[in-house]
């Protein structure tokens, strides 16, 4: 993978971790799924790998036509502000990918760069995760790490098809339960916003 | 394929053919045919176990599937907790008044998802590679989340979502510690990730280590180990309670099996010292976020989930001490915890239909106004707290005499400790639970309270059996098993 398509992919994430608007996003981490589509099918060598690249194609395809259904279904009065403002957000984003990149310096990817950017996405996602006060955001994040962790995949020498294609299985199941979550969450509250759910303390 | 393994798929098939069964069945016969199936699939389950366990001495590891004692351990607590989960679910589903889905497809919905829970829980020990593990543990969680907020309350919603963000995030963390793993271990496919494979990892220790604690502090949050175990009060407080039973006496211990395995796959790239090391920090980490929460009135359900936290906790310090001894009580405390908390968690339904404000409030003097149903609770307490002869005490006692026997007498001190202060604050609560005030006004005739009755009494002498078994357990062929494992 060159360097360009990496920042590419840094770059869709860190849109993720400073907009505000739902769309943006969405359309942020379809367009880096779309981006390792095509990696995926570029890189096929046996039928094994062009059944990843399918798999991963239609955990692209319906995973963008899921949330954006969502976002119609739980129209927001307005964006939820999240606790951190977004040049703070961005600022910790790239200090957890670079105490990342210190912890792990050797990932042993076949490209240098698709390692940084795993690390990048990885720590994006968890900032997104952690300090987005939207219900659908931190779906997002998970989205976002599982994003990273897919270029991963693609990057390692040799893997198992069967576990590329269960990963994007699983995935894809946990952003559906997530939304159906989000759904719920909404009607219960009126809005997908986390700070609603602080009742259960000790 | 052998016998054994032809059992482990026959287990698991039953159980996701069960789930889709449950689906369409119509309502009317969902409980019916859910027990009917749940039998049969305990009966599979527990038959893969008995098989795992009386030959020890020879454990399967392949790619694909690995049995071997600790497989066969978790695998037979998994069947039994799931039998008596989906007997005790009828009458949850009596008492049921909101839920995610409609009336109409309640029962049928909760079953399935039951099932496909119960499916994935049951591979999980039986997984023969890190990466399948991973993708069955990720599997538990869409499935147990939807069991967590099925009740559709504001609190399930919140508990529910809460428990799918942050293990899936932790899960997240675990997979890159998959991905950097299969990168530096030579060879490709699934034998690269199969266990035994774990330590060819050929990137160095320091990388190794990294690896490693992105893989436990990943699986950490699945287990529910402190820091990183805020979902699991909540999870456990608003589930359903039988599925909550099954989230705290099987689900926990055969995601801690998983990272057991880690442990033992990569300490000979690791080090010994630090991979048991780190098992060593979560236990004493939890134990100790755990004793203040336990020391205070709370909740029923909270209050056994703080101890599943504890005990999460004193089954990493066994494995981290890895002796005969530590590893005797590890296999003693896995089971009795199983059984402890499935009675606690079984007796949820009864109690909050003779005492409703349990939900929201610690019980008191149930002993007095319901004795079976006190004695029944008090038998869960009493066992969990570790009050002899419960079988938890004599495993703790283990486990901390392997500690002594490991030449780490300071984590061995401060479990000491720690356990002998959970012990006072769930005393207190044992005490308030059987002799304490009795409800102001008058209440109802508990529901189910016979099946309940029925499980202490089989539970009391299961417990019994334990406590006896563990002392002629150090020296046996299983707990050498278990040491060595399946790398």
């Amino acid at each position: 993978m060159n360097g360009g398509l990496g920042w590419v992919l840094v770059g869709l994430g860190l849109t993720v971790l400073v907009v505000r608007r739902r769309t943006i996003a969405v359309g942020a981490v379809t367009g880096q799924a779309l981006v390792l589509v095509g990696l995926a099918v570029r890189d096929a060598g046996n039928a094994g790998d062009r059944l990843a690249a399918v798999a991963l194609a239609a955990r692209t395809v319906g995973l963008a036509a899921f949330f954006l259904l969502l976002i119609t279904r739980t129209r927001e009065a307005g964006p939820i502000r999240a606790g951190v403002a977004p040049l703070r957000r961005g600022g910790l984003g790239m200090a957890l990918a670079l105490v990342l990149a210190w912890l792990v310096p050797t990932t042993g990817l076949t490209s240098r760069d698709a390692g940084r950017a795993v690390l990048a996405l990885v720590a994006f996602g968890l900032v997104v995760a952690a300090t987005r006060r939207a219900t659908l955001f931190q779906i997002l994040g998970v989205v976002l790490i599982e994003n990273g962790l897919v270029l991963a995949a693609l990057q390692l020498p040799q893997t198992s098809m069967l576990i590329e294609v269960g990963v994007a299985f699983d995935l894809t199941l946990i952003a559906l339960v997530g939304g159906v979550f989000h759904h719920r969450i909404f009607a219960e509250f009126g809005a997908g916003d986390t700070d609603a759910l602080r009742s259960l303390r000790d | 394929m052998t016998d054994r393994e032809a059992l482990a798929c026959a287990a698991i098939a039953r159980a996701v053919l069960m789930a889709g069964l449950l689906w369409c069945v119509p309502r009317r016969w969902a409980a019916r045919t859910a027990i009917v199936g749940a039998v049969a699939t305990s009966g599979l389950a527990v038959a893969v176990a008995t098989g795992a366990l009386v030959d020890a001495r020879h454990p399967h590891a392949g790619n694909w599937i690995a049995i071997d004692a600790a497989s066969g351990l978790l695998v037979g607590v998994i069947g039994v907790v799931g039998l008596i989960s989906v007997l005790a679910s009828p009458a949850y589903l009596q008492t049921v008044t909101t839920a995610l889905v409609g009336e109409r497809r309640r029962a049928t919905t909760y079953f399935a998802v039951l099932y496909a829970f119960w499916a994935a829980m049951l591979a999980v020990p039986l997984a023969g590679n890190l990466g399948t593990a991973w993708l069955l543990i990720e599997a538990t969680t869409a499935t147990s989340a939807l069991l967590v907020g099925f009740s559709g309350k504001a609190g399930a919603l919140e508990a529910g979502w809460k428990y799918l963000i942050l293990t899936s995030v932790g899960l997240g963390i675990a997979l890159l510690g998959i991905a950097l793993l299969a990168a530096g271990v030579p060879g490709h496919g699934l034998g690269a990730l199969a266990w035994r494979s774990l330590g060819t990892y050929a990137s160095g220790s320091s990388s190794a280590l990294v690896v490693y604690l992105l893989l436990l502090a990943g699986l950490a949050a699945k287990i529910g180990w402190a820091p990183v175990h805020n979902w699991l009060p909540d999870a456990h407080s608003q589930a359903p309670a039988p599925v909550s039973a099954m989230l705290s006496a099987a689900l926990l211990p055969a995601v801690l099996l998983v990272a057991w395995r880690c442990e033992q796959g990569m300490a000979p790239v690791v080090g010994t010292a630090a991979a048991r090391g780190v098992l060593i920090a979560f236990g004493l980490a939890s134990m100790a976020v755990a004793v203040p929460f336990l020391s205070r009135p709370l909740v029923w359900k909270r209050l056994l989930a703080y101890s599943s936290l504890e005990h999460m906790g004193v089954i990493a310090l066994g494995i981290g001490f890895a002796t005969p001894l530590a590893m005797a009580g590890v296999a003693v405390h896995i089971v009795a915890h199983a059984i402890a908390k499935t009675l606690g968690f079984a007796a949820v339904t009864p109690l909050l239909a003779h005492e409703p404000r349990a939900a929201g409030q610690p019980v008191t003097g149930i002993g007095r106004t319901r004795p079976l149903l006190g004695a029944s609770l008090a038998l869960s307490l009493g066992t969990l707290s570790g009050l002899p002869p419960s079988p938890l005490f004599a495993s703790e006692l283990l486990i901390i005499a392997g500690g002594f026997q490991a030449a780490h007498a300071g984590p061995a001190v401060a479990a000491t400790v720690l356990l002998a202060l959970a012990f006072l604050g769930l005393m207190r609560a044992l005490l308030d639970l059987t002799v304490g005030e009795k409800p102001a006004r008058d209440t109802a005739r508990p529901t189910g309270l016979r099946g309940v009755v029925a499980l202490a009494a089989v539970s009391g002498v299961l417990l019994l059996a334990l406590t006896a078994a563990a002392v002629w357990l150090p020296t046996t062929d299983l707990v050498r098993a278990l040491i060595k494992g399946v790398s």
